[in-house]
C-alpha cells in the first residue's frame, strides 16, 4: 500500500499533468509567433495595419431585412493617401461578408470571388503626376484606385447574421509597393431575422497553434505514460527517493539495450509528431484551393514533415533496432564504445530541439528538407533555417559516432567462430547501411557547415551574386542523400529477411546472394545519387552516367525480393503478426520499386520529377518499406525486448487498418501525379486549362486520401495501445518464442546485463551456411593481412 | 630519421615556391606555376606516405596490412566525389562530346 | 543481482570508473556534452544573421555553451582517468583480429575524417576551376575600373608573393612535423619496459615511474605548446599581422610591417577586392607580361586601365573554411592533449596504457597529414 507521502506525491504529479493538458492549448510565443492571427489585408503594404489609417461602412442598417438590396458606401481617411503631387493612385479597399452577395455599382469596383475590390489599373507607371494615357494623347483613363470612397451592393441573405469584413489600403501613389503605404482593417455584423438557429461562424484554427498544441501534449502524454511505467514497476516506491535514480539511471545509461530503448522512445514520439504534420498537410489539401494552411506556412510543414520523419523518427528507430540487436546477434557483452554510443544518442533530441525552435517562433525552416541553395541561404528564407541547418549538424555528429561505434562491433567482436557470412541478415543490412551512412554524412556535415556559416558569419559558398554554385549544394547534399535513403531502406531489408525465414521454418534462401547485393547496393548507392539533379542543370555527362548506374539498382533489389519469396515456397509459412507485416512490404516495397524505375530515365523523369507520382512512390519504399518492415521486426522483437508476448488479434487489426488504408493515400497519388498534380504546392485548383488540367475527378481522389490518411494515422495507435497494454498485462514470453535461431533468441527476454559474459562469450557451432573446407584465393591474401591468430603481443 | 626527412622536404617546398625559377622553367618549356604544380605533388606525395606508414605505423607491424588495408577503403569514394563533385561543372547539352549530340548543332 | 554474469553494476554517473571489466559504466558526460554543443550552435547563430553583427549580448550564449561542454568533458575525463589498461578488449576474427578495439574504432574515424576533408577539397577543386582565375581576368582585360568582377583569387597569390607572407604558415607547417615527433618520443617513453627504462636512463628501478612520468608529460607538454604556437601563428597571419624587423625592411619592399590577410582585404565580405597585382600603374606597368591581351589593349587605348576590382568572397571563403576547419581540429587535439598532459604528469601513463598515447598520435598524425595537402595547395599554389 501506499503510504500518505506518496499519496500527496502522486497527487501532485497527476495534478501537474491536469494543469499542463489544461495550459497547453494556449501556449503561444510572442511577438511573430504561432499566435499570429491570420490577418485578411494587404500585407504588401506594412506587415501590420496601421491605426492612422481609418476605414468606413456608411448605408448599413441596424438590422436587415431578408432579400434586399442596400447601397454601400466604403471610404477611408489618413494614411499617406494623396501626398503624391498627382490627384490619382490613392488607395484601395477589399470587402468580404459572410453571406449574402455584393454586386459593383460602377466600374471602379469589380467582385473577385465574391468579394469587392477596387478596379486598380496604375496610368501613371512612370510617376510623373501626368496620366500615362494622356501623355500617350488619349483622355485620362479613371480607376477604382483613384479614389478614397466607393460605392456597393449588398443583396442581403435570408436570415441570420452578416460579418462585413472591410481593409482598405491608403497609398503615397508612388506606383510602387513600400513601407510608406499603410493599411487598415474594420469588421461589423449586422443581424437580420432570425431563422431560428443562430450559427455563430467558429474562427479559423491557426495550424501552428494546433501542432504546437498537439506537440505538447503529445510530450505531456508520453512522460505520464513513462510515469505510470515507473510506477506499475513498484507502486509503493513511487515518490522521490525511488524515482530519482531510476530517472538518473536513463539519462546517464550506457546499456546498449537502454540507450536502444531510448531511441524507440524518440523515435515513436517523433513518428507522432510528423504524422500530425502529415494531418495538417492533408487537411489543407482534402478540398481545392483551401487556405488552412497559407503557402508559407505549407512550406514550413512539408520541410518539417520530411526531416521530423526521414532524421527524426526513422533513423532512430533503425538505431533502437540495432542498439537492441546487434550485440546480441554476433554474441558481443556490448557496443564497442558504449559512452560514445549515449552520446550518439543525446544529441539527437538536443538537435531535435533545435530543429523545433522554429516551430515554436512560427516561422520554421521553409526549405524543404533537401533545403536546396541559394534559397536556404537567402535573407527570405525564415530565421528558423538556421536553427534547422544547426539541429541537422548535430544529426550528422550523431550518425559519425554511431557510425564508429557499429562498424567497429561488427567488423571486431563477433562471437568465436562467426565470420563474416555466418552473420544474421539483419546485422549485415545495419552494416551496410552504417558503412554508407558513415562514408556519405561528411560530404552533407560540410554542406550544413558552410550553410552554417553562410547565415552566420556571411561567408559566400552559396551565393550566385559572387558566384557561388547552388549546385555544390545539391551535390553535397546528395552525395549523402541518396545512401542516406538506402541507409533507411536497408534495415529494413535485414528485419525482413530475419522475420521471413523465421516464419517460413527454414533458413533464407540464398544467403550469399543477399549478402552481395546489399553490399551491392551500398557501393551503387554513391554513384547514382545524381538522378535526384536531373532537372537541376547538372553536368549532361553526369547525367548520362547516373541515368545508367540507377536502372543498375534494380539489379541487386530484384534479387532480394525474389530471394524472399523463394524463401518462402515450398516453406511452411506461420502466420504470425510480423509475418503479415512482412508480407505486406513485400507488395508495398515491390510496387514502390516498380514505380521508382520510372525515374531513372531522363526523359520520364523531366516529365515526372514534380508531381505526386514522386511523392507516391517515395512514401510507398519510406512508408511500405521502411516503415512497414519496423513495424514487423516490433512484432518480432517486442517479446525479447520487454519479456511479455503481444497480443496478435490487435496485430492483426492494426496489420488490416494499417495496411488497407496506407494504399489508400498514396496509390491514387500516382494517378494524381500522371494526370498533373504538382508536389510541393500548398492547394490544387480543378481546371480545364489546357495547361493546368486537373479533372474535377481528383477532387473526390483527393478527399479519399485524406479521409485514408487520417485512417492510416488513427491505426498506428492500435500499437501503440497493444504495446502499453503488453507491458502493462502481456503473457510471459518464452527465450525464443518464434523458433529463431541467431544468438538473441538464446538469452533470456528480456536479456541480462550485460547481455554475454565478456570473459565467456556464446560460441557459434552451426549456422546457415556451410565453412568452406579449402579456402579460397581471395581468402587466403586476406588471411595473410591479418594479425597471426597467435600473436597476444600485438600492442607497441 | 623519418622527421628529419620530412622538414628537409618541407624545406624545399618552401623553397619552390619563394625562389623565383622561372628562367628554369622556360628551360623545360613550362610555365613557373606548372613547374611550382609539379615540384609540391612530387613532394607531397613522399610526405604523405612518410606521415602515414612511419608515424601512423603503417609499415612494418603485425597489424600495419590489415589497417592499411581500413585507411585505403574510402579511396573509391574518394575518387567519386571529386570526380563528381570537384570536376564537373555544370553545362548545357552543348557541353556533351560531339558523339552524343545531334550533327546539326556542331 | 541475477542475470548479469556476477558482475556488479558501476552506477558512478559522475565519477571514476572501476574498468577491470565490459559496460556499463553510467555517464553524464554525454547528456551534457550534447546539451552544450546544442546550446552553443544556438547562442552563435544569434550572434551573427546574415554576415551582420546583430547581437552580441549572445556571445555569453556561446561562453555558456563552452562551459557546458568544459563540464561534460571533465565528467567524462573523471571517469577515464582511473584507465590503466587492464580491461583493453581485442577484435576477434577477420578482419581486425587480436587489435585493440581502440584502435579499429580511431582508424575507422579517420576514415570520416577523409571524407570531410575530400568534401572540402571537392568544394575547393570545383570553385578554382569553375570560376575564372583574377589574374587571368586581370589579363584578359576584360574588366573596366570602378565596375566588380567576379573571379577566383587563391589566397596563395597573396601569400606566396612575400617571404613575409608565407613566414607564419611555413613556420606552422616545421611546428606541425616537430609536434607529431614529439608524440612520437612521448609513445617511446611511456611503452618502455620498466627494466629497460632504468637501464637508459641509469636511474633506480624504483625510480622510474616518476622519471617516466615528468618525461611523458614534458613530450606532450611540448606538443601541445605546438600546436598552440600553430593556432596563434594562425589568428596573427589572419587577423593581426606582425612588423617586420628592422634590417629586413629592405626585402620587403620597404614597409616596416606586414600586414594580416584580413588587412590586406582577402575577407568573406570582400565584394570589391583590390591588389596592387591588378593596378595597371603599378610599377609603370612593368609588371603586365607583354604577351598578354591586357597589354596589347592598354598600347592600342582600347583599354583605359586602372585597377580591377574583384568579388572574391567565393575563395576567400574556401580559403578561411578549409584552413578553419584544420584548425578546429588542432584545436580538438589541444583539447585532449592539454588533459593527456595532465594525466600523464600524475603517473597515467605506464607501458600497460602506452598506447593510448599511439591511438591519440594516430589522430594528431593525420590532421599533420591534412596540412601536408592543405599547406601547398591553400598556401603555396
Amino acid at each position: 500500500m501506499m503510504n500518505k507521502r506518496s499519496l500527496i506525491q502522486t497527487f501532485a504529479i497527476f495534478v501537474i499533468i491536469g494543469l499542463a493538458l489544461n495550459l497547453a492549448p494556449e501556449a503561444d510565443s510572442l511577438p511573430s509567433g504561432i499566435a499570429g492571427q491570420s490577418e485578411k489585408g494587404c500585407i504588401c503594404h506594412g506587415a501590420i495595419p496601421d491605426s492612422g489609417v481609418t476605414p468606413s461602412i456608411t448605408g448599413l442598417p441596424s438590422t436587415f431585412n431578408a432579400s434586399t438590396t442596400y447601397t454601400l458606401t466604403v471610404s477611408f481617411t489618413g494614411g499617406p493617401s494623396g501626398t503624391d503631387a498627382a490627384p490619382f493612385n490613392l488607395g484601395g479597399f477589399n470587402l468580404a461578408v459572410s453571406s449574402g452577395t455584393l454586386a459593383a455599382v460602377d466600374e471602379r469596383v469589380k467582385i473577385e470571388n465574391g468579394e469587392a475590390v477596387h478596379n486598380g489599373i496604375d496610368d501613371d507607371e512612370d510617376n510623373n503626376g501626368i496620366h500615362d494615357s494622356v501623355e500617350a494623347g488619349g483622355e485620362p483613363i479613371t480607376s477604382g484606385n483613384d479614389f478614397t470612397s466607393w460605392t456597393v451592393n449588398w443583396t442581403s441573405p435570408e436570415s441570420g447574421s452578416t460579418t462585413f469584413n472591410l481593409a482598405v489600403n491608403s497609398v503615397n501613389g508612388d506606383g510602387a509597393a513600400s513601407a510608406d503605404d499603410k493599411w487598415n482593417t474594420m469588421s461589423v455584423s449586422v443581424s437580420g431575422p432570425s431563422s431560428g438557429i443562430v450559427a455563430e461562424p467558429l474562427e479559423p484554427a491557426d495550424p501552428f497553434v494546433v501542432l504546437a498544441t498537439l506537440i505538447i501534449v503529445s510530450g505531456v502524454l508520453l512522460g505520464a505514460v513513462l510515469l505510470y511505467t515507473f510506477y506499475r514497476a513498484n507502486p509503493d516506491g513511487f515518490n522521490w527517493e525511488s524515482f530519482a535514480p531510476w530517472i538518473t539511471g536513463w539519462l546517464t545509461t550506457t546499456d546498449h539495450k537502454k540507450v536502444g530503448t531510448l531511441y524507440f522512445l524518440a523515435g515513436f514520439f517523433f513518428l507522432g509528431i510528423g504524422g500530425i504534420m502529415a494531418m495538417i498537410i492533408r487537411v489543407q489539401l482534402a478540398v481545392p484551393g483551401n487556405d488552412f494552411l497559407t503557402q508559407d506556412q505549407y512550406n514550413q510543414f512539408f520541410t518539417m514533415h520530411g526531416t521530423v520523419m526521414i532524421f527524426l523518427a526513422a533513423m532512430p528507430l533503425i538505431n533502437g533496432f540495432a542498439n537492441w540487436l546487434i550485440p546480441l546477434q554476433i554474441g558481443a557483452a556490448d557496443l564497442a564504445l558504449p559512452r560514445i554510443n549515449a552520446m550518439s544518442f543525446w544529441l539527437q533530441p538536443v538537435g531535435a530541439l533545435l530543429i523545433f525552435t522554429g516551430i515554436f517562433s512560427g516561422a520554421a525552416a521553409d526549405t524543404g528538407w533537401t533545403g536546396y541553395a541559394p534559397y536556404i541561404v537567402s535573407e527570405t528564407a525564415h530565421t528558423g533555417t538556421t536553427m534547422w541547418v544547426a539541429g541537422q549538424i548535430m544529426l550528422v555528429a550523431s550518425s559519425t559516432l554511431t557510425g564508429i561505434n557499429f562498424l567497429t562491433t561488427i567488423c571486431a567482436m563477433r562471437a568465436p567462430t562467426m565470420g563474416w557470412m555466418q552473420m544474421p541478415l539483419f546485422t549485415w543490412s545495419i552494416f551496410v547501411a552504417n558503412l554508407m551512412l558513415f562514408i556519405s554524412i561528411p560530404a552533407w556535415g560540410v554542406g550544413l557547415i558552410q550553410v552554417y556559416l553562410d547565415r552566420t558569419i556571411g561567408t559566400a559558398f552559396y551565393y550566385v551574386a559572387s558566384g557561388g554554385d547552388p549546385l555544390l549544394w545539391s551535390h553535397l547534399f546528395w552525395y549523402f542523400g541518396h545512401p542516406e535513403v538506402y541507409v533507411v531502406i536497408v534495415p529494413a531489408f535485414g528485419i525482413i529477411s530475419e522475420v521471413i525465414a523465421t516464419s517460413a521454418r527454414r533458413s533464407v534462401f540464398g544467403y550469399r546472394s543477399m549478402v552481395y547485393a546489399m553490399a551491392g547496393i551500398g557501393i551503387v548507392a554513391f554513384i547514382v545519387y545524381g538522378h535526384h539533379m536531373f532537372t537541376s542543370g547538372m553536368s549532361p555527362t553526369l547525367r548520362f552516367v547516373t541515368m545508367l548506374t540507377t536502372m543498375l539498382v534494380a539489379v541487386p533489389t530484384g534479387i532480394k525480393i525474389f530471394n524472399w519469396l523463394k524463401t518462402m515456397h515450398k516453406g511452411s509459412l506461420i502466420y504470425r503478426t510480423h509475418t503479415l507485416w512482412a508480407l505486406g512490404f513485400l507488395v508495398t516495397f515491390t510496387l514502390g520499386g516498380i514505380s521508382g524505375m520510372f525515374f531513372p530515365s531522363l526523359a520520364m523523369d523531366t516529365h515526372l520529377h514534380e508531381t505526386y507520382f514522386v511523392v507516391a512512390h517515395f512514401h510507398y519504399v519510406f512508408v511500405g518499406g521502411t516503415v512497414f518492415g519496423m513495424f514487423s521486426g516490433i512484432y518480432y522483437w517486442f517479446p525479447k525486448m520487454s519479456g511479455k508476448m503481444m497480443d496478435e488479434k490487435w496485430g492483426l487489426l492494426h496489420f488490416l487498418t494499417a495496411f488497407i488504408s496506407f494504399n489508400g493515400i498514396f496509390w491514387p497519388m500516382h494517378k494524381l501525379g500522371v494526370m498533373g498534380m504538382a508536389r510541393r504546392h500548398h492547394t490544387w485548383f480543378v481546371s480545364v486549362d489546357e495547361y493546368t488540367n486537373i479533372p474535377a475527378e481528383m477532387a473526390d481522389w483527393n478527399l479519399f486520401i485524406s479521409v485514408s490518411a487520417f485512417l492510416f494515422f488513427f491505426s498506428n495507435f492500435i500499437l501503440i495501445g497493444n504495446m502499453i497494454k503488453t507491458i502493462i498485462s502481456g503473457k510471459k514470453a518464452p527465450a525464443d518464442p518464434w523458433g529463431g535461431w541467431s544468438f538473441e533468441w538464446m538469452c533470456t527476454s528480456p536479456p541480462p546485463t550485460p547481455s554475454f559474459d565478456p570473459h565467456n562469450l556464446p560460441v557459434l557451432h552451426d549456422a546457415n551456411e556451410y565453412h568452406e573446407s579449402e579456402p579460397g584465393g581471395f581468402t587466403k591474401w586476406f588471411a595473410g593481412l591479418m594479425v597471426p591468430e597467435d600473436d597476444s603481443e600485438v600492442s607497441h | 630519421m623519418n622527421f628529419y626527412g620530412l622538414m628537409i622536404l618541407t624545406a624545399i617546398e618552401v623553397g619552390a615556391v619563394g625562389v623565383d625559377l622561372s628562367a628554369f622553367a622556360e628551360s623545360i618549356g613550362a610555365t613557373e606555376k606548372q613547374l611550382t604544380f609539379g615540384i609540391l605533388w612530387g613532394i607531397g606525395i613522399p610526405k604523405f606516405i612518410m606521415i602515414a606508414a612511419i608515424f601512423m605505423h603503417l609499415y612494418g607491424d603485425a597489424d600495419s596490412k590489415i589497417l592499411t588495408m581500413t585507411a585505403l577503403f574510402p579511396a573509391f569514394f574518394i575518387i567519386v566525389m571529386i570526380f563528381f563533385i570537384g570536376l564537373t561543372s555544370p553545362g548545357a547539352p552543348t557541353d556533351l562530346p560531339a558523339w552524343c549530340r545531334p550533327p546539326s548543332w556542331l | 543481482m541475477s542475470g548479469d554474469h556476477g558482475h556488479e553494476h558501476h552506477i558512478e554517473p559522475w565519477g571514476p570508473h572501476d574498468w577491470s571489466h565490459g559496460a556499463p559504466h553510467n555517464s553524464f558526460a554525454p547528456l551534457v556534452m550534447s546539451i552544450g554543443f546544442g546550446v552553443f550552435l544556438y547562442a552563435f547563430a544569434n550572434i551573427f544573421v546574415m554576415g551582420g553583427l546583430e547581437n552580441i549580448s549572445s556571445m555569453a550564449g556561446v561562453m555558456l555553451g563552452f562551459i557546458i561542454i568544459t563540464i561534460g568533458l571533465i565528467i567524462w575525463w573523471r571517469q577515464d582517468m582511473s584507465f590503466d589498461g587492464v580491461y583493453e578488449p581485442q577484435g576477434v576474427g577477420a578482419p581486425f583480429r587480436n587489435i585493440d578495439l581502440r584502435k579499429v574504432a580511431m582508424w575507422i574515424f579517420l576514415m570520416s575524417e577523409m571524407m570531410v576533408f575530400t568534401s572540402l577539397f571537392s568544394t575547393y577543386i570545383r570553385y578554382r576551376l569553375g570560376i575564372p582565375n583574377c589574374e587571368d581576368v586581370f589579363l584578359s582585360g576584360e574588366w573596366v575600373e570602378g565596375t566588380t568582377v567576379n573571379c577566383f583569387e587563391p589566397a596563395a597569390h597573396l601569400i606566396a608573393s612575400s617571404w613575409f607572407h608565407l613566414a607564419p604558415g611555413a613556420v606552422n607547417t616545421f611546428a606541425l612535423i616537430v609536434s607529431s615527433f614529439t608524440i612520437v618520443l612521448a609513445l617511446k617513453t611511456a611503452k618502455m619496459s620498466n627494466k629497460k627504462y632504468a637501464k637508459k636512463y641509469d636511474i633506480e628501478t624504483a625510480n622510474v615511474d616518476a622519471h617516466r612520468s615528468r618525461k611523458v608529460g614534458i613530450y606532450l607538454g611540448s606538443t601541445l605548446f605546438l600546436a598552440t604556437l600553430f593556432l596563434t601563428l594562425k589568428l596573427i597571419e589572419w587577423f593581426v599581422g606582425f612588423p617586420t624587423p628592422g634590417p629586413l625592411t629592405d626585402l620587403n619592399h620597404g614597409h616596416s610591417e606586414i600586414k594580416s590577410l584580413f588587412a590586406e582585404g582577402y575577407t568573406i565580405h570582400a565584394n570589391a577586392y583590390t591588389n596592387y597585382h591588378y593596378d595597371t600603374s603599378y610599377h609603370g606597368g612593368h609588371d603586365i607580361p607583354t604577351d598578354s591581351a591586357l597589354y596589347a589593349m592598354l598600347e592600342s587605348g582600347a583599354h583605359p586601365g586602372g585597377m580591377m576590382m574583384a568579388d572574391i568572397r567565393v575563395s576567400a571563403s574556401t580559403f578561411y573554411v578549409t584552413t578553419g576547419t584544420h584548425g578546429v581540429h588542432v584545436f580538438a587535439g589541444m583539447v585532449g592533449l592539454s588533459y593527456m598532459t595532465f594525466k600523464a604528469l600524475r603517473g597515467g601513463y605506464g607501458p600497460s596504457n602506452a598506447v593510448s598515447i599511439e591511438y591519440f598520435g594516430l589522430y594528431w598524425h593525420f590532421v599533420d597529414l591534412v596540412w601536408v595537402l592543405v599547406f601547398p595547395f591553400f598556401y603555396l599554389y
